[in-house]
């Protein structure tokens, strides 16, 4: 941890800022996990609670973008303070994506409960389980400053990303098998790629609490795992 | 002369311009106090260098160095080379009328002399050169023009300098400063006694000069030296913490102290 500025309200005020993303990372987190609960219960009523709740966390980005803004203009931020005011605008944009994507999950259950269940709904799990720990694990990061951390978090996003390739694969089979349950599973793929993206969104909090750190981009190439689930783009010309 | 730069490589920003001044090894005491301790950097030619760092660190006499302003005072001594276009100023050899007449000085606080406002740029280029009525005319308007301030004391040059406002009469400070056609232009807080409307003109008249002249500026306000300059240095205690890109030494400084410093971390 940096010393102290001369100016104490100073601290005070990126100290605000640092609980705010913490707690609206929390707020994420738990959006998250009632999310993949709904689905397991199918219970469409807790559903569009979770859906409501949504605004909590669309709140605090507002508040988080009032007082980045506030402490730019007032504090004129230098080196790494401005680099963790920058980071904590881009972290709160993250997280308000992850928090859409849960609402979405806990939307699709809805639909998903008024139709016989289907097995591959718990290969969700495992993704979503993925998705809260990648999540929780790059909060701790952001609240300590721990760049290491930070990186594991980046490094594992790969785990699941097969995940999400694996039960991709075995929503593609069950639809191969059996037609009329193309429409679950549409809902089931489109809900493990949401549970992916926060995925994405959790590696990137994770580059900018490295930039916030290390004053340095985290730019090595992160190995790719299986491709089956990319889209895969028509040659042009032969 | 010494082969110097085989002794210790100074420090020195990356830049591909030829550098203009080349401190080596300096130090200043006043009397007892050792004020600016082995001090080695390079100042790019026509590129705007501030120094920053707390009060008493040594940045003004850094600067007093480079004209030898300090030599009119007694018990103050320099010593180490500081070389101009690798003439060391410090040699008694080079004289001071010549030095004054490549390095001039503004100060914090703007000190007109009590005569018009022509009078106070012709008179230091009387000084240096003999000029007919109209070619003194002509240099006196140049410098004013090149200071941002013809257009507002054009029609009343014969009046005395005092009764203009405090930024027309730093202007008038720095149009007397680059009458004489100076290689390295030196302001100590040049802005620190002007509103924001002067200081901003101020600095757009530093953006300008940047093109004719090398100019070091001395400065408490660090959003200030992070606006005008290219190259910033960090003094501490007498000694060059750091001296590198502006961007750099603002947005990722390599040492602690620097940025301790500018995020206001300090003591």
């Amino acid at each position: 941890m940096p010393n102290e500025h001369t100016i104490k309200s100073y601290d005070d005020e990126l100290a605000r800022l640092t609980g705010e993303i913490v707690r609206m990372g929390e707020l994420a987190a738990t959006q998250l996990e009632a999310a993949i609960d709904v689905v397991e219960r199918r219970d469409g009523r807790a559903a569009l609670r979770v859906v409501e709740n949504d605004d909590a966390i669309d709140a605090l980005e507002h508040a988080i973008s009032h007082d980045v803004v506030r402490l730019l203009a007032l504090r004129a931020p230098m080196a790494r303070d401005l680099r963790e005011v920058f980071a904590a605008l881009r972290i709160a944009a993250d997280i308000e994506r992850i928090g859409d994507y849960a609402a979405n999950v806990a939307k699709r259950s809805i639909p998903l409960s008024m139709v016989a269940p289907v097995a591959s709904a718990r290969g969700l799990r495992r993704l979503s389980d993925l998705a809260a720990a990648a999540l929780r694990k790059v909060l701790d990061a952001c609240r300590d400053r721990d760049a290491d951390k930070a990186h594991e978090v980046w490094d594992e996003d790969v785990e699941l990303d097969d995940a999400y390739t694996g039960l991709f694969r075995e929503l593609l089979t069950y639809m191969m098998e059996d037609p009329r349950s193309i429409t679950s599973c549409t809902h089931l793929l489109f809900m493990a790629k949401n549970l992916e993206r926060i995925g994405d969104h959790a590696t990137n909090i994770a580059e900018n609490v490295w930039f916030a750190v290390t004053g340095k981009p985290l730019e090595s190439r992160r190995k790719k795992g299986d491709e089956t689930a990319e889209p895969v783009m028509p040659r042009l010309g032969h | 002369m010494t082969d110097l730069a085989a002794v210790a490589a100074p420090i020195a920003p990356v830049d591909t311009t030829r550098n203009k001044i080349a401190v080596r090894d300096l130090d200043f005491h006043y009397h007892d106090f050792h004020a600016v301790r082995k001090i080695r950097m390079d100042i790019p030619e026509r590129r705007v260098t501030a120094i920053i760092g707390p009060s008493g660190c040594g940045k003004s006499t850094l600067l007093r160095v480079f004209n030898r302003i300090y030599s009119i005072y007694p018990k103050q001594r320099a010593e180490g080379d500081v070389l101009l276009d690798g003439e060391n100023i410090l040699d008694p050899g080079y004289s001071l009328n010549r030095l004054r007449s490549q390095v001039g000085m503004v100060f914090q606080k703007p000190v007109p002399f009590p005569m018009t406002i022509y009078e106070n740029v012709a008179y230091g280029i009387r000084h240096h050169e003999v000029l007919s009525r109209a070619r003194m005319d002509e240099r006196v308007e140049q410098a004013l023009r090149a200071a941002a301030l013809w257009d507002e004391v054009k029609d009343k040059l014969k009046r005395s300098a005092l009764g203009l406002s405090g930024g027309q009469q730093q202007r008038l400070c720095i149009a007397r400063g680059i009458a004489l056609r100076p290689q390295v232009l030196l302001l100590d807080e040049p802005t620190s006694a002007l509103d924001p409307i002067a200081t901003g003109r101020i600095e757009q008249l530093i953006e300008e000069l940047k093109k004719d002249y090398t100019i070091v500026i001395v400065t408490h306000n660090m959003q200030q030296a992070a606006r005008v300059s290219d190259f910033t240095a960090f003094m501490y205690m007498g000694e060059l913490i750091e001296f590198g890109d502006t961007e750099k030494i603002f947005t990722k400084p390599d040492k602690q102290q620097t940025e301790d410093y500018i995020t206001g971390r300090f003591g």
